[in-house]
């Protein structure tokens, strides 16, 4: 069974996602619920560290593609940071680049919303 | 070195001489090092610009056979850039353009227009991959010998990287094709997995759109599901509803088809609705040939056009779905009829519960009874209550329909006349209050066939009432024969109003009585012929001296014998009682 976890850290406003492991069909349900629970106390500045993201699945990309626009309408955004070079070719091959914010690190995607708040 | 020592070469030819083969040495290294051709073409046309001190310079490759296109331009409107021209009988060296015969090479003109003067192929292994255009700024009519040689070389070094380059960007894009093949083949894979594992069809819809959207690239979707040759929108996201219409119209989809570019008239109706509505692409999900649900797309988020292989991609997964969705589906029914099932063999057990366990014996007579019920659980009954030492019940019933409600009826019926018939009351009054408390006790359309008696064992009368119950035969040692139909109404239909007529006969030694349901009488052959009530009191009449228990038996094979290649489908119910002193 794959395993996946999802921790969640908050700093000025912004909210950390750190995934690990595999985010495939059997666990996208997981950062589904996650989102569903961000949008519900209205945190649309999402920044999702994948440092220790082992796999995406098209079903895992499926769950940023259902929130982007629900993000963005409420002036939010997803950020997606420090992917492997596996993970980010996932990305590239389905062309997420184009639709998302990817930073190489952390730090970049956080400076971008403050920057962006003044 | 060779140049040095060459025939009295001038002091300038030869440090140009070193300049050029230093400038060689250094444009191959640069190139050769460069997968990137758009880098090759731009150095390629510096370095000859530099040497033939141009103004101008372009250079073309052949993408086609006889299609080149413009791949860099200095000097010149970049609106030229990526235009493509058709090129036919290109020399294998360079054309000065003032002393051809324009005549031969037509497209000589659009150089001409250009301002070019000198035109270079770039040749690989013989054939020409691209070619350049340079504007000299020299007042000779032609080149020196040593500058032709130094542009061949500098062309051909150009055109080796530039083969070479292009060769590794093809590379490149087939490795990226079966990257995002890969890739596919993985989303299949693990779907397949996943939704075999997922039994909740609601979850298995979520995971498929999740994909879908996931590997597209989009998030405007519908997903419909055929129901009673109409499709129902089971999920969607979309700016505006899917009208019923278009419900109707999903239905005759049968092949994946992109909105906008279909030319098919059924299609072209509802083009500008469905585009409306911001729906791009109709993937129809189907299941043997037959289309079973539709899955809409809106546009690609990045823009792009769906490709063919995206719609391969996405008639797989649909599909895949589907059958897993049928799967689950069946699955559900299996498990709902295994609960059926199990249900209905409680039914049978607590109606087998019902029927008595034993007969009693009654002075002077002999009794058989025998209840053989069909698969489903039917409504018969039949009872032999010890009223008395002389006085003993004989019942058979009949409950409408099968299945669990025709036998909870019974069991009310059985409670019934176990409660009443102590009371001590005449058949009539008895029938009378059974059939009033049947008739509280159940819906519209529920009916019961009831016959009953009471028989004295002494002076062997036999007191009956035929509730619209198949008259039983009352078979007489002499040859009479006679049925037992006085009564009233069926049970359960409505209050008592008429009251019920009691018949009354008596069974001298040797007299049988059969009882019997229309399991019996109505038992079809397989060419549905039923096996009739003549037929019982015949079988009854050729074996009048045996036992009870075996006219019974003799009955029941008929029964067996004649239904014998079809299946059992009411139950069969006798009750033989035969006079024997």
């Amino acid at each position: 069974m794959s395993s996946f976890r999802i921790d969640i850290r908050e700093m000025q406003n912004i909210n950390v996602l750190d995934l690990k492991g595999y985010l495939d069909a059997h666990t996208a349900p997981d950062l589904e619920k996650v989102f569903q629970n961000l949008m519900e106390v209205k945190k649309f500045n999402i920044v999702v560290n994948c440092k220790d993201l082992n796999y995406i699945s098209s079903a895992g990309l499926g769950v940023f593609m259902a929130y982007i626009e629900d993000v963005r309408k409420n002036n939010g955004d997803i950020k997606l940071s420090n992917m492997s070079p596996k993970v980010y070719n996932i990305f590239d091959l389905l062309g997420f680049p184009l639709l998302y914010d990817i930073t190489s690190d952390e730090a970049d995607a956080i400076k971008k919303f403050t920057a962006s708040r003044k | 070195m060779t140049i040095l020592s060459s025939s009295s070469p001038s002091k300038q030819s030869v440090s140009e001489s070193a300049f050029d083969l230093d400038s060689l040495f250094e444009f191959s290294t640069v190139v050769n090092a460069s997968l990137d051709i758009k880098f090759i073409f731009n150095h390629f046309l510096l370095t000859l610009m530099g040497k033939l001190l141009s103004l101008r310079g372009i250079v073309l490759l052949e993408r086609k056979p006889n299609v080149f296109r413009v791949e860099n331009v200095k000097g010149l409107s970049t609106d030229l850039l990526e235009k493509e021209f058709k090129f036919k009988t290109i020399p294998k060296r360079h054309i000065y353009l003032n002393r051809e015969d324009h005549c031969k090479m037509p497209w000589l003109k659009y150089f001409k227009s250009w301002g070019i003067q000198l035109i270079i192929p770039l040749i690989s292994q013989d054939h020409i991959v691209g070619l350049a255009g340079f504007l000299p700024n020299t007042s000779k009519k032609r080149l020196s010998e040593k500058k032709t040689t130094y542009i061949k070389s500098i062309s051909n070094i150009a055109a080796v990287a530039i083969e070479k380059g292009l060769f590794i960007a093809e590379l490149a894009q087939v490795n990226r094709q079966l990257d995002r093949k890969i890739q596919e083949l993985n989303t299949l894979f693990e779907l397949g997995k996943e939704f075999n594992a997922v039994l909740d069809p609601d979850r298995l819809v979520k995971l498929l759109i999740f994909s879908v959207m996931g590997q597209i690239g989009v998030n405007r979707y519908a997903i419909c599901f055929v129901k009673d040759g109409k499709m129902n929108v089971v999920s969607a996201k979309l700016d505006r509803k899917i009208n019923d219409d278009l419900c109707l119209y999903f239905p005759t989809i049968s092949a994946p088809l992109l909105v906008d570019e279909s030319t098919h008239k059924k299609d072209l109706r509802w083009q500008k609705q469905l585009h409306n509505i911001g729906i791009r692409a109709l993937i129809p999900l189907q299941l043997q040939n037959q289309t079973k649900g539709l899955l809409a797309l809106g546009e690609k988020l990045n823009g792009e056009a769906y490709s063919k292989k995206d719609l391969e991609f996405l008639s797989s997964l649909g599909n895949l779905a589907l059958i897993s969705l049928e799967n689950a589906r069946l699955f559900r029914e299996a498990i709902e009829k295994q609960r059926l099932e199990d249900e209905l063999l409680i039914a049978k057990e607590i109606q087998k519960g019902l029927l008595p366990a034993a007969l009693p014996a009654i002075p002077n007579f002999e009794i058989a009874a025998s209840n053989i019920s069909s698969k489903q659980v039917g409504g018969d009954y039949y009872d032999v209550i010890n009223l008395s030492p002389q006085h003993f019940v004989i019942a058979i019933g009949d409950v409408s329909g099968k299945g669990t409600p025709a036998s909870l009826l019974m069991a009310n019926l059985q409670a019934t006349i176990r409660a009443l018939v102590p009371l001590g009351l005449s058949l009539s009054e008895l029938t009378k209050r059974v059939n009033n408390l049947i008739n509280e006790n159940t819906t519209s359309g529920r009916f019961i066939t009831f016959f009953w008696g009471i028989l004295h064992s002494d002076t062997k009368i036999l007191k009956y009432v035929n509730a619209g119950h198949n008259p039983p035969f009352l078979i007489h040692l002499d040859g009479r024969i006679e049925r037992l139909d006085k009564g009233g109404i069926i049970l359960g239909i409505m209050k008592t109003i008429v009251p019920y007529i009691e018949g009354e006969v008596i069974l001298e030694k040797g007299d049988v009585l059969v009882c019997f349901t229309d399991g019996v009488s109505e038992a079809m052959n397989a060419v549905n012929e039923e096996l009739g009530e003549d037929r019982i009191r015949e079988i009854t009449e050729s074996v009048m001296m045996e036992p009870a228990h075996i006219i019974l038996s003799k009955i029941v094979d008929a029964v067996k014998e004649h239904s014998k290649d079809t299946s059992q489908s009411d139950d069969i119910t006798l009750v033989v009682l035969k006079s024997v002193a």
